[in-house]
C-alpha cells in the first residue's frame, strides 16, 4: 500500500462551495440525452429493451438492442415525483403498490397520461429481461411481458454459495473459485439461450468478437474506477464529494462497454488527479474520514457534507465508486462465460455477508476511515455482521435504519444529529 | 438420524437413501418474533423469523444436519445467515443450501441434478452412509408407501370425509416423522375421520358446509384452517408447501445416484408452482385446475406482510376465478401478530359471499 498523500502545506485551496465534478455533471447530462435517442430509436421501429441491473446488459449492446435499466429509470421517475402516481397506476390494474417499488415503478409509468410522464416516456420495450432474483421480480418481468409488443425473458439468480474469502481478489480472473462451475454453468447456459432467442427476435446474428471487445471495454472501465478509487483512498484530504463520485460512475455504468463509458470513467480520473496534483480539497481543515455503507441518501445529498464545518468531519467514500472499482472485472477469452461471470454474482458481493462485510472492512482500512455510518438496508440479510465486523477492526460504526429514498423516514430517524453525536462522541 | 429442512424443494427419496429421515422445520402462525431474528434478517416474512428463532433457541439441537432451500427470499436469508452463526459455533450441525431454480430448462435441470447430488454428499457426510442402487429402491419403497397414505387423504378429503384441518395435520406428520411413523399416523387421521368437525357458530353457514379452496402465503400450522372451519367452512384444497403442494410421496426408480437425481430433476419441474418462485399465469392455471378439481365454491387468499411473492399474483386470479364463478376472499400484507384478526375478515367475507350466492 502506497502511503496516504498528505499536502506538504495547509495551503491547500477549498473545492468552491457548489462545484461539482465537471465529470458528474458531463454524466448526467449525456444520459438525459442519451435517453432521447432511445426514444427516437424506438420512435423509428427499432426494437429496445428493458433490463434489470442485474442482468448481463452486455448482449443487448452487442446486438445494437438499446436498452434502459430498470432501476436507473425508476430512480429518474422518483426524481420527477412521477412516482406515486406510477404506483397508483399499478394499484388501479390490481397489483400490489407496495411491493419492491423500484422494480415495479416502470410498469406503472407506461400508462400515465402523455404530459405526466418524465422525458417522455420510456417507449414500449420489444423485449423485457431480468433474473429472477427475490420472489417478484419474475412475476413484474411476467407483467411485462403481458403487455402487447413486449416478450419476456428471465435468468436464473442462485444463491451465493460457495463464498471464498476476499472474492475481490478472485472475481477478475478466477471466478469459477470465487463462484463455483455449476452456478457458471447454468448462467452461461441461460445467456446463450437468451442469445438466440434474441436472435431469432431480431433477425440479427451475435458477433462474438463484439462482445468481447464490449467485455473488454467494461473492464476498461472498472480499471479506470479502480485507479480513482485508489487515488481518493490515499489522498488527504479527500480531493473529491462522495455527492459527485455517485452521479459520476453510475450513469457510464449504464453505458457499460462503450467506448463514452471508458472515457467518462477516465475523464473522472483525469479530473480526480488534477484536483490532487492541484491539492485541491473538499475540507482541507479535513480531521475525521467518514465511509458511508449503504444506498446513498438520494433524498438529503447535503447531508453528506455537513459535518465538515464543525468537525472537519468528511465523508470520503460510498460504494458506488468502490463497487464500480471491485465489482465487475471480468477478464477471460471466452466473453460469454466472462460474462456469466460478471453477473452471476455481482449482487452477492455487496449484500451477501460474510462477502459484504470483508468487502467494507477491507475499503474502511485502505480509506483509513475514522468511523463508518452504517445505512441498515432491511432488505439484505445480516447487516449486523457488517457492522460487527468494523467494530471489531476497530472502526466506531453508526447503524441508522431508514429508508434511502424517502424523504419522511431520513428525517424521523434524527440522522443528521444523530452523526453529529457518534462524531462527538464516538470518532 | 434426523437432518432438518428449511423451506419444500428437498426430494425426501436422496436423504433417506443416505440413511437420514428429513424433518421439516415449519415454524408457526403465532409467537413472538425476537429482535436478534428481525435483525439478521431484515425485513422478511415473520414464519421464516420464527423458524430462525426456533433454530437458534435449540429447539432443532437433536438435528444431524439442516438443509435450507432457496424456495423464497425468506428462507434464502435464513441460510445466509445461519451459514455464518454455524461457523461461529451458534448452530450444532452442518448447514447446507439446496438451490433448485423453477423454470425448467436443460440447464436449470442440469444444476438442479448436481444440487440433488450436493445434498446427497451433505447428508452421506453426516450419516456415513453412500447411497447405492439397494438404499435408493427401499427409499423409493418408503417413500411411495407414504405417498399412498397421503393419496388416500385426498380421496377422503375429495368425499367431504377429512377436514382441511386434518389433512394439514397429515401432510405435518408426513413431513416431520419417518415415513413409517408418519404412515401410522396418517392412517389414525383417516379412520378416525368419520367424526364431523366441530362447528363453533352453526347458525352463520349452517347446512351444507362452504368448500373453500386455499391460496397465498404457506400455513406452517392449523390456525387458519380450524378457524375457518369452525365457522362453516371445509377447506378442500390448497396450494401452498405445507399442503397439497409438498414434495412428498415422489420417488424413482434408478440403479445410481446421478440416475436418481436427474430424474427427480425432471420431476422437479412438474411440482405445482411455488408463489415466491413461479410466473402467476402458472399459478392460475394451477389454481382453476385445482379449485374444480376439489369442487371448491371459492377461494381464500391470506397473504403475510413481506411474503410479496402471492400478492403479484392476486391481478391474474381475480378475473379468472371470476370467469368460472368463484368468489375470492383476500387478506393481505397480513402483520406478524394478526393471523386472528386476518381470519376474522375472511369469515366474514366468507358469509357475505354466502348470503349473496344464497340471493341469486
Ligand atoms: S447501484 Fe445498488 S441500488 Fe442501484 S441498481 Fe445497482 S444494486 Fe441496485
Ligand atoms: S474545516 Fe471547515 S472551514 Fe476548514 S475547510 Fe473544512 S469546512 Fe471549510
Amino acid at each position: 500500500m502506497t502511503e496516504p498523500r498528505t499536502p506538504a502545506q495547509p495551503r491547500t485551496p477549498q473545492a468552491p462551495a457548489g462545484q461539482r465534478l465537471r465529470s458528474a455533471v458531463a454524466a448526467t447530462r449525456h444520459q438525459k440525452e442519451w435517453f432521447q435517442t432511445v426514444r427516437q430509436r424506438a420512435a423509428a421501429g427499432e426494437p429496445i429493451a428493458l433490463v434489470n441491473a442485474d442482468a448481463p446488459h452486455e448482449v443487448f449492446r452487442a446486438l445494437d438492442i438499446p436498452y434502459v435499466v430498470t432501476q436507473w429509470w425508476s430512480s429518474i421517475i422518483a426524481a420527477k415525483q412521477a412516482g406515486p402516481a406510477s404506483m397508483d397506476r399499478l394499484a388501479a390494474g390490481g397489483l400490489p403498490d407496495f411491493s419492491l417499488q423500484y422494480d415495479a415503478m416502470p410498469l406503472g409509468e407506461q400508462d400515465l397520461p402523455a404530459e405526466d410522464r418524465p422525458w417522455g416516456g420510456l417507449p414500449a420495450p420489444r423485449f423485457a429481461v431480468a433474473e429472477r432474483s427475490g420472489d417478484v421480480t419474475a412475476k413484474i418481468f411476467e407483467q411485462w411481458g403481458n403487455r402487447p409488443g413486449t416478450e419476456t425473458f428471465l435468468l436464473s439468480r442462485t444463491g451465493a454459495d460457495p463464498v471464498p474469502d476476499r472474492w475481490w481478489e478472485l472475481v477478475p480472473h478466477q471466478w469459477e473459485q470465487a463462484f463455483g462451475t455449476e452456478r457458471l454453468d447454468l448462467l452461461e447456459g441461460e445467456i446463450q439461450d437468451l442469445i438466440a432467442w434474441l436472435e431469432e427476435r431480431t433477425g440479427r446474428t451475435m458477433d462474438y468478437g463484439r462482445l468481447a471487445e464490449i467485455m473488454a471495454l467494461g473492464n476498461e472501465q472498472a480499471e479506470w474506477n479502480r485507479r480513482t478509487r485508489d487515488l481518493i483512498a490515499t489522498t488527504r484530504p479527500t480531493p473529491v464529494l462522495v455527492n459527485d463520485t455517485m452521479p459520476a460512475v453510475m450513469a457510464p455504468q449504464w453505458q457499460r462497454g462503450t467506448q463514452w463509458a471508458v472515457d467518462a470513467a477516465r475523464s473522472l480520473y483525469e479530473e480526480t488527479a488534477e484536483r490532487v496534483d492541484r491539492q485541491v480539497a473538499v475540507c482541507p481543515g479535513e480531521r475525521k474520514r467518514l465511509m458511508w455503507v449503504g444506498r446513498g441518501l438520494w433524498s438529503d445529498l447535503g447531508l453528506y457534507t455537513r459535518f465538515q464545518e464543525e468537525f472537519g468531519a468528511v465523508f470520503v467514500w460510498s460504494m458506488y465508486l468502490a463497487i464500480a472499482a471491485d465489482g465487475y472485472l471480468r477478464y477471460g477469452d471466452d466473453p460469454v462465460r466472462a460474462l456469466a461471470a460478471r453477473f452471476v454474482g455481482i449482487t452477492d458481493q455487496l449484500y451477501v455477508p460474510p462477502w459484504s462485510s470483508q468487502w467494507y472492512v477491507k475499503e474502511a482500512l485502505t480509506h483509513g476511515v475514522d468511523g463508518v455510518v452504517h445505512l441498515v438496508a432491511d432488505d439484505t440479510p445480516g447487516s449486523g455482521f457488517i457492522t460487527e465486523a468494523l467494530e471489531a477492526e476497530g472502526i466506531p460504526v453508526l447503524e441508522i435504519r431508514a429508508n434511502n429514498a424517502d424523504q419522511r423516514s431520513s428525517s424521523a430517524a434524527r440522522i443528521p444529529e444523530r452523526i453529529a453525536e457518534f462524531i462527538r462522541r464516538r470518532v | 438420524m434426523r437432518i432438518g429442512v428449511v423451506g419444500a424443494d428437498v426430494p425426501r427419496q436422496v436423504v433417506l437413501a443416505c440413511g437420514a429421515v428429513p424433518v421439516r422445520i415449519l415454524g408457526s402462525w403465532t409467537g413472538a418474533v425476537s429482535q436478534e431474528a428481525t435483525e439478521l434478517l431484515g425485513a422478511a416474512d415473520a414464519v421464516a423469523a420464527r423458524v430462525l428463532d426456533e433454530i437458534l433457541s435449540g429447539d432443532h439441537d437433536e438435528l444431524a444436519g439442516l438443509v435450507v432451500c432457496n424456495d423464497s427470499m425468506a428462507d434464502l436469508r435464513v441460510y445466509y445467515v445461519l451459514r455464518i452463526l454455524d461457523e461461529r459455533g451458534r448452530v450444532p450441525f452442518p448447514v447446507h443450501l439446496l438451490d433448485a431454480p423453477r423454470g425448467g430448462g436443460a440447464h436449470r435441470r442440469r444444476f438442479v441434478s448436481h444440487q440433488y447430488e450436493r445434498l446427497a454428499a451433505f447428508v452421506s457426510g453426516v450419516t456415513g452412509q453412500q447411497v447405492d442402487a439397494t438404499s435408493l429402491a427401499e427409499a423409493a419403497a418408503r417413500e411411495a408407501k407414504l405417498g399412498q397414505a397421503l393419496e388416500a387423504v385426498q380421496g377422503r378429503r375429495r368425499e367431504r370425509v377429512l377436514s382441511g384441518t386434518t389433512a394439514l395435520t397429515a401432510y405435518r406428520a408426513a413431513a416431520q416423522l419417518s415415513p413409517e411413523d408418519a404412515w401410522e399416523r396418517i392412517g389414525e387421521l383417516v379412520r378416525s375421520a368419520a367424526e364431523p368437525v366441530e362447528l363453533d357458530e352453526p347458525a352463520e353457514l349452517a347446512g351444507a358446509r362452504v368448500p373453500v379452496y386455499l391460496t397465498g402465503s404457506s400455513h406452517p400450522d392449523a390456525t387458519v384452517y380450524a378457524a375457518l372451519e369452525a365457522a362453516g367452512a371445509v377447506v378442500v384444497g390448497e396450494d401452498h408447501d405445507a399442503g397439497d403442494a409438498a414434495w412428498i410421496g415422489d420417488a424413482v426408480n434408478a440403479a445410481t445416484l446421478e440416475e436418481a437425481c436427474a430424474q427427480l430433476a425432471d420431476r422437479h419441474t412438474a411440482r405445482p408452482p411455488a408463489a415466491a418462485r413461479s410466473l402467476s399465469s402458472e399459478r392460475t392455471e394451477h389454481l382453476l385446475a385445482e379449485t374444480e378439481r376439489c369442487g371448491a365454491a371459492g377461494v381464500v387468499a391470506l397473504v403475510r406482510d413481506l411474503d410479496d411473492g402471492p400478492v403479484w399474483d392476486l391481478a391474474e386470479y381475480r378475473p379468472a376465478l371470476a370467469s368460472r364463478d368463484l368468489w375470492l376472499a383476500e387478506q393481505l400484507r397480513v402483520p406478524a401478530g394478526g393471523v386472528q384478526d386476518a381470519t376474522a375478515g375472511i369469515i366474514r367475507a366468507l358469509q357475505r359471499n354466502v348470503n349473496r350466492k344464497d340471493a341469486l
